[in-house]
């Protein structure tokens, strides 16, 4: 496994950021993963544009809004595609009465859905943004629920704006020849319930604009009003709920681990990076299933082939779990329980798979990827230029496809990945076509390391299994630390940020999806061509509309 | 024929004439005449609509699901087949939803142009034992005009909705169709030029003369035996004159959800699934009748009907494989697959087809 340290460009020091922010810092407010530094509301450009050119910060991770007694506090937590490990959060703090800060949009086009979202539930406008629109909750709700001020216990009966034509756009003025197409939220091609706002000039696509939302279950407040020790654990597994909730639960272990200096034992690690590479593989066999129905156009062999082999995961997860598909397995300093007894035929079963896998595989390459009008319709459409995509917050399969090497797995390593050979598998094709390969070269990366992580647990001493660390009944770190952490999840980066208010419950919790983000490059994917591309760039993107909306 | 064997029109005997006969009815007339001719195409045409009922809820499901490694039904009846009566009772009972802005009669009358312009093609189509409705000396042209009513069908179905994505289907089926109509008829007039007459009855007795006599067996002439490259051709048109896979973009679920039919419902979807399906199989009877002998086949003339319904699944079969394990075209790939290449090929195919009748005559 490369390390990746080859790649890493200059190594920035906190002197040098310390250096190149200069007065604009008004103080620090270091987290435990990156130092913090203050600025000035109207300094946001500033600093972001230096930080991104001069010191090569270039991914614009999350964006976590949160209001305070005293005040509104905007976080833009940064990192660099070539290292993710260097970090740097800008904080930048606004007044109580007028919460308003400067648009980081011109530097990051991810900070768009963002901002919307931070003004959306807590309330922070953000000047020179050129499209505050509410995201998630419907344009006529009243307050931003995240905010210290909102009536949670108040019910809120939802219309549409006042005196506007819900269907105006529908009415295209005598100038113009496009037509206005709502795709979704019931649509063969959404996946879940997602609404594109499409303006079409014949069938060419001159404008979309996703409205997401539907699908808002307000995960993050549900986070924050559970306990960190066992309430929080069930909730990852239902934002992305296809198949990859053991790839959430990470996510919330690692932050978690990282917040309360808890140490996984090595065994737990091994079996954790086993069932989260399992999930990966289930995840994407669905991604490669649904994207031949959207390209097929119908349940066709392809996507029964997916689901068929998919099966034979969701069967050894649900051996190792219990559960298809909300299998809350993993516990704060390690797994709920040990491998299923008899463990011989779990692993046996586990292998059987594997084996079977490269001889699938083929079949995919026979029947989908070698065809040519598979090839001819998915070769250059949908084209993600690789500055476009990190522009995008862009991670997962839907970077990698594009060029972009970035994966958590072997950047920023966590669990068992660091001691196991594999390879983080990246193309330069941009296109759907080169979506689909990866995602099908990452199923087979994916094997190589269940197969090291079965023979680890094949030969794993019986006196040195232990599956969990002595973590106290109640967890509470201290007050104000703050944390934001990330992993590999199946469609990308998938990060959580907590701060802590001393009690034993996050004091904000904030899920960076990975879906959010690879959703909001899709008109710059699909502007200028056909519906059917349009479909298929979509399908490629594979997004869970879960996980998107949270 | 080439040089004209004496084969003339009126050898055959055809099936209202026969029926006139049986029943005694030719005794009275014009009036027994056309009862008898009525008579006779009730009975073609509900031979047609019993195989749609059971290709439509039964046989698809049945074939897809083989090729998807499922099972499909399998709860009603021997292997499933009673599903027909349930599917025909749940569809037909389903309410019938109009969008309001509809424009009507033009939104009602669509599913029965469609549904009935592919009943009119099976007219002049000799099936074997004798079934034969009516034998015009301009048959192929009469199958290809009646199959053409269908996209008048389409448009209107598309516009009249008042759907955006039955418009979008609506303009793609037009489109398609002439695309793909010119290289199905100009491939179909090179199987002309080699008989030498429109006529189906003698296309088919055309083609059962033998190409090469091995003593034991005799390849007959047929014309996919003859020129394989038309076959081919035709095949690949037909598939998109009838929309299915690769070419199912009028349709094409999960892009424009269901193209112009999508609002249709109950009864009037039921007549536009109708039509589709007679289509297919229409486009499987001409294709078994100008290209593979029609209702030629191994064992006595009488059993000829149940070699030409073989013929017609062996097609409705092959749409639904590539159904299953085909994907589908971008629309402007169909129409540049369409104009550039079905058309230029399917000319070739004529010029080249008429140069070596000629040499050989």
């Amino acid at each position: 496994m490369s390390t990746g340290l080859e790649r890493q460009g200059r190594e920035v020091t906190e002197d040098d950021l310390e250096a190149l922010i200069g007065d604009r810092a008004l103080g620090r407010d270091d987290h435990l993963n990156a130092p913090g530094f203050v600025i000035r509301p109207d300094d946001v450009q500033d600093v972001l544009f230096d930080l991104r050119d001069e010191a090569g910060f270039d991914h614009l991770s999350c964006l976590t809004a949160q209001q305070y007694e005293d005040r509104y506090e905007s976080i833009y937590h940064m990192k660099k595609y070539a290292d993710p490990t260097q970090e740097v959060s800008v904080v930048v703090p606004t007044s109580i009465d007028d919460p308003v800060s400067q648009s980081a949009e011109p530097v990051f086009r991810t900070a768009d859905w963002h901002e919307r979202e931070a003004f959306d539930l807590v309330g922070i406008d953000y000047e020179g943004h050129p499209d505050p629109r509410r995201i998630l909750l419907p344009e006529t709700w009243q307050g931003h629920p995240l905010s210290k001020d909102y009536d949670q216990e108040q019910p809120q009966v939802v219309t549409l704006s006042e005196h506007a034509n819900p269907i105006q756009p529908d009415h295209h003025d005598q100038e113009s020849d496009t037509m206005f197409l709502n795709i979704g939220p019931h649509h063969p091609a959404t996946h879940g319930v997602l609404h594109l706002e499409t303006v079409l000039d014949g069938e060419t696509v001159v404008d979309v604009d996703p409205d997401v939302g539907y699908l808002h279950r307000c995960e993050e407040q549900m986070c924050q009003s559970g306990t960190y020790r066992h309430q929080i654990m069930p909730y990852p597994d239902r934002w992305d709920y296809v198949s990859a909730g053991l790839l959430n639960e990470w996510a919330y272990a690692r932050v978690a681990e990282d917040l309360a200096d808890i140490e996984v034992p090595e065994y737990a690690q091994v079996i954790r990076t086993m069932g989260a590479e399992l999930c990966r593989i289930a995840s994407h066999m669905l991604a490669l299933a649904t994207f031949a129905l959207d390209v097929y156009g119908d349940f066709t062999a392809v996507f029964q082939y997916g689901m068929r082999d998919r099966e034979v995961v969701q069967d050894i997860l649900e051996d190792l779990t219990g559960q298809r598909l909300m299998f809350n397995y993993f516990r704060l300093g390690g797994v709920a329980w040990d491998l299923p007894e008899p463990r011989g035929e779990f692993l046996e079963k586990t292998r059987d798979f594997l084996d079977g896998l490269p001889a699938k595989v083929d079949e995919y390459h026979d029947l989908l990827t070698g065809n040519e009008i598979f090839q001819v319709r998915t070769h250059d459409t949908g084209v993600l230029e690789p500055e476009v995509a990190k522009s995008y917050g862009c991670t997962g399969p839907v970077a990698r496809a594009s060029g972009v090497d970035y994966d958590l797995r072997r950047d920023d390593p966590y669990g068992y990945y660091e001691n196991l050979e594999w390879d983080v598998v990246t193309r330069q094709g941009c296109d759907n076509y080169a979506r689909v390969l990866c995602r099908m070269e990452e199923v087979e990366e994916s094997a190589k390391i269940i197969e090291q992580c079965v023979d680890l647990l094949e030969d794993w001493p019986e006196d040195d299994r232990e599956i969990q660390a002595n973590v106290p009944r109640t967890l509470k770190p201290d007050p104000d630390t703050e944390v934001y952490r990330a992993v590999e999840g199946a469609k990308g980066e998938l990060g959580i940020y907590i701060r802590s208010d001393g009690t034993d419950k996050p004091g904000r919790f904030k899920i960076r999806s990975p879906c959010f983000h690879n959703l909001s490059a899709l008109g710059e994917m699909s502007e200028g061509e056909y519906v059917p591309d349009l479909i298929a760039s979509l399908g490629s993107l594979d997004i869970v509309l879960g996980e998107v909306d949270r | 024929m080439i040089e004209g064997t004496p084969l003339q029109a009126g050898d055959t005997v055809l099936l209202p004439e026969r029926i006139g006969d049986l029943t005694g009815l030719d005794q009275f007339g014009l009036a027994g005449e056309l009862l008898a001719t009525f008579l006779a195409a009730f009975l073609v045409g509900n031979l047609m609509l019993a195989m749609t009922g059971v290709a439509g809820p039964w046989a698809k499901r049945k074939i897809t699901a083989a090729f998807t490694d499922r099972i499909a039904v399998n709860r009603l009846g021997p292997a499933g087949l009673f599903i027909i009566v349930a599917d025909a009772v749940r569809l037909l009972s389903k309410e019938l939803i109009v969008p309001e802005n509809a424009d009507r009669p033009a939104y009602d009358l669509a599913p029965i142009v469609v549904a009935s312009s592919a009943l009119l093609g099976f007219a002049v189509i000799p099936m074997g034992s004798g079934i034969h409705l009516a034998d015009p000396e301009v048959g192929l042209v009469f199958t290809f005009a009646v199959a053409g009513i269908a996209s008048v069908g389409l448009v209107m179905a598309g516009y009249s909705s008042a759907n955006k994505y039955s418009l979008l289907g609506g303009l793609r089926a037009v489109a398609q169709n002439v695309a793909y109509e010119i290289p199905l008829i100009v491939t179909g007039m090179s199987v002309v030029i080699f008989t030498g007459t429109l006529q189906m009855s003698e296309i088919v007795a055309v083609q059962n003369e033998p190409l090469v006599d091995l003593g034991l067996v005799a390849i007959p002439q047929w014309f996919a035996i003859v020129n394989p490259f038309a076959f081919v051709l035709f095949l690949v048109a037909n598939f998109a004159e009838v929309g299915r896979n690769p070419f199912d973009t009028p349709e094409a679920p999960t892009e424009i959800v269901a193209g112009y039919q999508t609002e249709y419902s109950s009864v009037y979807f039921v007549l536009i699934y109708l039509g589709e399906f007679l289509h297919i199989f229409l486009g499987g009877a001409i294709i078994a009748t100008i290209f593979l002998g029609g209702p030629a086949g191994p064992g006595p003339e009488a059993i000829g009907i149940v070699w030409f319904l073989v013929k017609i699944w062996g097609v409705f079969l092959l749409t639904q494989w590539l159904r299953s394990a085909v994907p589908r075209v971008r629309i402007d790939q169909l129409i540049e697959i369409g104009w550039k290449g079905l058309l230029v090929l399917s000319f070739a195919n004529l010029v080249l087809t008429a140069v070596i009748v000629g040499l050989i005559a």
